[in-house]
């Protein structure tokens, strides 16, 4: 689910004005975004997700990422956080009026960073999107091929029916900057996860906004980060997050708090609220899976989320402790930051870092803060 | 009371003084703000200028690190590379530029880039302030220029320069095409460049998936590193790393100098006003400071008031005076910049103001006020307490100050002639210009006390003979001001005359230079199927070629330039020969060059590396010089194409450096239709009217924008005249107004109101005639000196000497006008005032 926000918090909050590349102000920004613009493709629930199909972008709709998270540990035992994500932002449901293969209504924005107990590094790429072999940044495949500029999601063909992943996974990950710079493989033989009713991911309470989400939260992870300037071998595990839709927020939702956790039991939890203005009642969602295909959704009412502690990174103050009750699912979790300070501070702000569970059951995952 | 105390009482007096006679310290003040206006208004436009070459990036984006272009100049390169360079993950930004025609077929610049990429080059030279600052590139509508609309974005002084704001019309025809304009705040530092998205600028500029070059950012070494590392091809191509604008610097230097120069005379003039101001309140006040003195003010509290009086002025004037040079500057600006695009090919930037050019422009002031005036408040300060109106002893000294000037005239002069075969260096014949314009006002007072002596034996007894006798009166008070004057009206005449034969220069060079009938410059790639297609339906045609690729000529010192390939017959017709002069040693000269055993040099070149036909120069495609082929010179030919330094080679020898066997440029002879040819190809192969030109418009619009790297220096020129003028004016009005108790006596003695005025406009007429007079050959040494010394050694350019009558009937004129409204306006005062209260004045 939830990166789309981070789209439309651009829009809503003009973020880009603020700082680097490509700024604008609130009124190209909305230009941008959120230029009333009824003709992209809608969001309607029973359309089945097809496979690998979906794995590839949807350009009718507005927007679009391909998101990984990982928590992994170094060969000397640090543990660390990794993410990478690319989103594809459609400026305008009508194709250019230009032949030009420049000539765009796309954009590609691609977001990378590394997370220990002590440091947190993030980098950042921008490309518009050229109608052009070589291209500096696009989608393509199958199997899929994700890339702004050096930094590319490249999946192996397997040529194996069985392979639930089959086009995505397995695949490579390299990502490098002066920043941060990983070279990562992928593997899965666990099934796809579609959130929300089948892949269909209702995102207010009167359900009149929605996505298109799946996930993959069991990928193997192997590879190589450049920790304190040195390569590091690295292992553990990342989960992957595919959305798309063209319409995300109401008006009234402020932001959300999004948790991606892999419990020791070997589920996997993902539980998101969209916060409202004032004290408004969140929209909460969840879902609890199993890398044998089976999955738990949990109700709003029986999703309990408390922060429990604030930290403030800049002029920012960000709930970086929880307490999660999931009475259903057993489930009495205390949430904690391995980095309180992993703030992405690029074009948009918004919090994401890797996150120690304990309680109930310990785990590791990502926990990401918007419209803070 | 204190020694400050007496020096504060008669600061005090002259301020009621002033009170009184305004005119005395207003005349004073016009001069300083004159000249800090000058001075400082001509010191920001260069230093913004300069700042510019340092800083100036990439049009909406940072300053490159390193440069990839054609290897051929003009060429382009295919936009792939770019695409691969952006694989390997390295920072870049690509560019096509190109010149479009609008609707009145007047020539623009435009610089096509991706936004996108030049706004993520931004990152890399980010502030950590930067956050807080709003960002002007938040203006632009990303959606639409991303789209490919047809828009062109600008500065807002840009726009406001091409009239969008007055007239709220946005649309701007460029190469067909009706673009519109949209204006970024001046922070953006697009400069004077005009921007389209890629997408628009290659359709525009006929090249399509071509690049003019790739601009690369961050750290110079790790670029390097990251091109060898991504194994990417880059034979076929040129890696420039950037030089924080020291080639532009290097390149611009004379221009600037040649400006500042200006200023400085202009400077001088505005001085003269000054301290003519000085002298004259000085004198008006002889009787007050004697007074002040009697009255038990001492030597050293008068000096030393006076000396404060003239710190508290020029403070007064140069504040004024730098307000007055942020708006002259604003006005320059626009002109330089034109002068530095069109013929240097740098971007200026919006400037920004420094109090420390207000802090020079009055310490330099007062510096030159305080050695100006210093021995003469001291020859004040310390005359006799009984001295009175001894008017003869005075009329003697400056008699003699007056031969003593014109011998230190007469010395300056014979130096600078001396010093005339010797000079070398463009600083070095400037430095004898000044020497010249310190001998020119110097000469003047002597002179005109001759002529005006020879003009009285000449004249009948009578009034009239009275009338110049008493002239020569006149030359003491009138006497800066004079000087003045004929420095300005030399400056004048000598860059009107420089103009006027560069024009005529470049006229003949240019029907010369240009043989063929439509020059084509379609892209490399384009030529071949051009030529087929004409050779297939014009068979009539005949077809000049011509090669270009950045190259470096070494020969003592390594220089960039432009390395020209021409056809046989384009080498023998269209070359104007500086050297050799005989038909026969260009005919030689030519058979060598044809068989590529030998190069020609244009004029610049050769002047910079001090080279003649004959010497041997090194050619080498790199800049450290480590392959080089060496050859003699054939020739040197006339080049008032640029300043940068050219040299022209055959086919041959075009091949035997291994340079890119494409042309840049076709040129068709034979052409029966212009018009009719030009249109077929333009439809044939999509040119656009960039790529096309015919010989009459390329005439024009050459003798267009040369003649404009002199207007800015005639303006400045005019400038001065006008200060000048205005010098005359406040020295006639106070010296006529001095006058009136002796004129009132005339009219006491019988003698008409109407002759008194005849009389007066006669004397003053013939002081100002004798002074343009002498202006005469002073200003044509001052012309020669600027076209055979300084504009040779600046530009590179031979320019035949042309006089103008009417140019110095202009500026003879307007001395005139100055000076007659000057001498009329304090009669219109005085004949509106009794005759007693004139005779008045006497005593006052």
């Amino acid at each position: 689910m939830r990166r789309w926000q981070l789209t439309f918090a651009m829009l809503a909050l003009g973020l880009l004005s603020a700082c680097k590349p490509p700024p604008a102000n609130d009124a190209s920004m909305g230009e941008l975004m959120g230029r009333a613009d009824d003709n992209f493709a809608k969001v309607t629930p029973n359309q089945a997700l097809k496979f690998p199909q979906d794995h590839l972008a949807h350009p009718k709709f507005r927007q679009e990422w391909w998101y990984l998270t990982a928590n992994l540990t170094t060969d000397s035992g640090e543990a660390l956080g990794l993410q990478w994500t690319q989103f594809r932002i459609a400026l305008n449901s009508q194709a250019p009026n230009n032949h030009s293969a420049w000539a765009s209504n796309q954009l590609w924005m691609t977001h990378a960073a590394i997370t220990t107990a002590s440091s947190h590094q993030t980098a950042e790429r921008w490309s518009r999107d050229i109608q052009l072999a070589g291209a500096p940044a696009g989608v393509s495949g199958l199997p899929l091929n994700v890339w702004n500029e050096n930094w590319r999601w490249q999946a192996s063909a397997t040529h194996d029916a069985s392979n639930p992943n089959d086009g995505l996974l397995p695949a490579t990950l390299n990502v490098s900057d002066n920043e941060v710079s990983y070279r990562l493989s992928l593997t899965s033989r666990a099934p796809l996860v579609l959130q929300g009713d089948n892949g269909y991911s209702v995102k207010s309470a009167d359900s009149k906004v929605a996505s298109y989400y799946y996930s993959q939260p069991f990928i193997q992870v192997r590879g190589q980060v450049k920790l304190h300037g040195q390569w590091q071998k690295v292992s553990g595990q990342a989960w992957l997050d595919r959305e798309w839709s063209s319409e995300f927020l109401t008006r009234q939702q402020q932001g959300w708090d999004w948790f991606a956790i892999r419990l020791d039991d070997g589920s996997a939890l993902m539980l998101f609220q969209l916060r409202g203005a004032g004290a408004s009642t969140p929209f909460f969602s969840g879902k609890r899976s199993w890398p044998n295909g089976r999955q738990n959704a949990i109700a709003a009412k029986d999703i309990q989320l408390q922060a429990t502690q604030y930290h403030s990174v800049g002029a920012k103050r960000y709930p970086v402790a929880w307490q999660i009750n999931l009475p259903t699912e057993q489930l009495q979790l205390e949430v904690t930051a391995l980095n309180a300070n992993a703030r992405m501070p690029l074009s948009v702000n918004y919090w994401e870092g890797p996150i120690n569970v304990t309680g109930s059951q310990n785990g590791t995952g990502y926990l990401e803060l918007t419209g803070y | 009371m204190s020694s400050f105390g007496l020096s504060w009482c008669a600061l005090k007096v002259y301020l009621a003084h002033y009170r009184q006679a305004p005119l005395q310290a207003g005349a004073i003040l016009l001069g300083i703000i004159l000249a800090v206006t000058l001075l400082v208004g001509v010191k920001a436009t260069n230093d913004n200028a300069i700042h510019s070459y340092q800083d100036a990036g990439e049009a909406l984006g940072a300053q490159a690190s390193l440069f990839i272009s054609s290897k051929s100049r003009r060429g382009s390169i295919d936009q792939q590379l770019y695409f691969d360079i952006k694989a390997a993950g390295i920072a870049a930004m690509p560019v096509v530029s190109g010149t479009l025609d609008d609707s009145d077929g007047k020539p623009w610049h435009v610089t096509g880039s991706d936004v996108i990429a030049a706004m993520s080059a931004l990152t890399h030279h980010t502030d950590p302030h930067a956050a807080a600052k709003v960002n002007p590139l938040a203006q632009l509508p990303l959606v639409r220029l991303l789209a490919g609309e047809p828009l062109i974005v600008m500065s807002q002084s840009q726009f406001d320069a091409m009239g969008f704001s007055a007239t709220g019309q946005h649309q701007l025809l460029l190469g067909g095409m009706a673009l519109t304009a949209i204006p970024l705040p001046d922070s953006a530092n697009l400069g004077h460049r005009l921007f389209l998205d890629i997408s628009v600028a290659q359709q525009l500029l006929g090249q399509p998936q071509q690049l003019s070059y790739i601009a690369l950012f961050g750290d110079i070494e790790t670029l390097k590193q990251q091109l060898r590392a991504s194994h990417i091809d880059l034979k076929q191509v040129l890696l420039t790393p950037q030089d924080q604008g020291k080639a532009l610097t290097d390149l611009t230097a004379s221009f600037h100098l040649n400006l500042n120069a200006m200023a400085m005379l202009a400077f001088l003039v505005g001085l003269f006003i000054a301290y003519n101001g000085v002298r004259y309140s000085l004198m008006k006040r002889q009787r007050l400071l004697i007074q002040l003195m009697q009255q038990g003010i001492s030597r050293r509290a008068l000096f030393s008031s006076l000396l404060a009086e003239l710190v508290l002025l020029v403070f007064i004037g140069s504040a004024i005076g730098f307000v007055l040079a942020l708006q002259l500057s604003q006005w320059l600006q626009p002109m330089v910049a034109m002068t530095l695009e069109q013929l240097y090919g740098a971007t200026l930037l919006p400037g920004q103001w420094r109090w420390q050019w207000w802090a020079q422009g009055a310490g330099l002031t007062l510096v030159a006020a305080l050695l100006a005036c210093v021995p003469l408040y001291r020859s004040l300060s310390h005359g006799s307490l009984a001295q009175g109106g001894k008017r003869y002893l005075q009329a003697l000294a400056h008699h003699l100050t007056h031969q003593r000037l014109f011998i230190i005239g007469i010395v300056l002069l014979l130096l600078t002639a001396l010093g005339y075969p010797f000079s070398q260096q463009h600083r070095q014949s400037l430095a004898l210009l000044g020497l010249l314009t310190i001998a020119i006002p110097l000469l003047l007072p002597q002179l005109l006390q001759w002529g005006l002596a020879l003009l009285t034996k000449l004249t009948r007894p009578g009034l009239w003979r009275y009338a110049i006798a008493e002239s020569r009166e006149l030359i003491a008070p009138l006497g800066l001001a004079m000087m003045a004057l004929l420095l300005a009206l030399c400056a004048n005449i000598a860059m009107n005359t420089l103009v006027g034969s560069f024009d005529q220069t470049l006229r003949s060079w240019l029907s010369t230079r240009l043989h063929a009938d439509l020059y084509l410059h379609p892209g490399s790639d384009n030529i071949a199927p051009i030529e087929r297609y004409l050779r297939q339906h014009h068979p009539e045609l005949v077809y000049f070629y011509q090669w270009q690729a950045p190259y470096f000529a070494a020969a003592g010192q390594i220089q960039p330039i432009n390395l020209i390939g021409r056809d046989d017959v384009s080498i023998s017709e269209t070359t104007v020969f500086k050297q050799p002069a005989t038909v026969a040693g260009q005919q030689a000269a030519v058979a060598q060059t044809i068989a590529g055993n030998a190069v020609f040099i244009s004029e610049p070149l050769a002047l910079k590396l001090k080279l003649q036909p004959g010497d041997s120069i090194a050619l080498c495609g790199d800049s450290q010089c480590q392959q080089a082929t060496r050859l003699p010179i054939a020739a040197i030919y006339f080049d008032y194409g640029n300043p940068k330094g050219e040299m022209v080679v055959s086919p041959p020898l075009w091949q035997r450096l291994s340079l890119p066997a494409e042309p840049i440029g076709l040129a068709l002879g034979h052409v029966k239709a212009i018009d009719t040819l030009t249109r077929e190809l333009e439809q044939q192969f999509a040119l656009n009217p960039a790529q096309i030109y015919s010989q009459q418009r390329i005439r024009s619009q050459a003798i267009a924008m040369f003649n404009k790297t002199f207007s800015i220096t005639l303006v400045l020129n005019t400038l001065t005249l006008l200060v000048a003028a205005i010098g005359l004016f406040s020295a006639v009005l106070m010296m006529t107004q001095s006058r009136q108790a002796p004129l009132a006596m005339l009219r006491a003695l019988g003698v008409e109101q109407t002759r008194i005025w005849r009389m007066l406009l006669v004397q003053i007429i013939i002081v100002v005639l004798l002074t343009c007079l002498l202006a005469l050959p002073l200003g044509a040494i001052l012309g020669y000196l600027l076209i055979n010394k300084v504009t040779l050694q600046a530009f590179g350019w031979t320019i035949a000497m042309l006089w103008d009558w009417w140019a110095y009937g202009r500026v003879v004129l307007l001395s005139l006008l100055c000076a007659i409204v000057a001498v009329l306006l304090p009669l219109y005062w005085q004949s509106r005032r009794s005759l007693v209260s004139s005779l008045q004045q006497e005593v006052m």
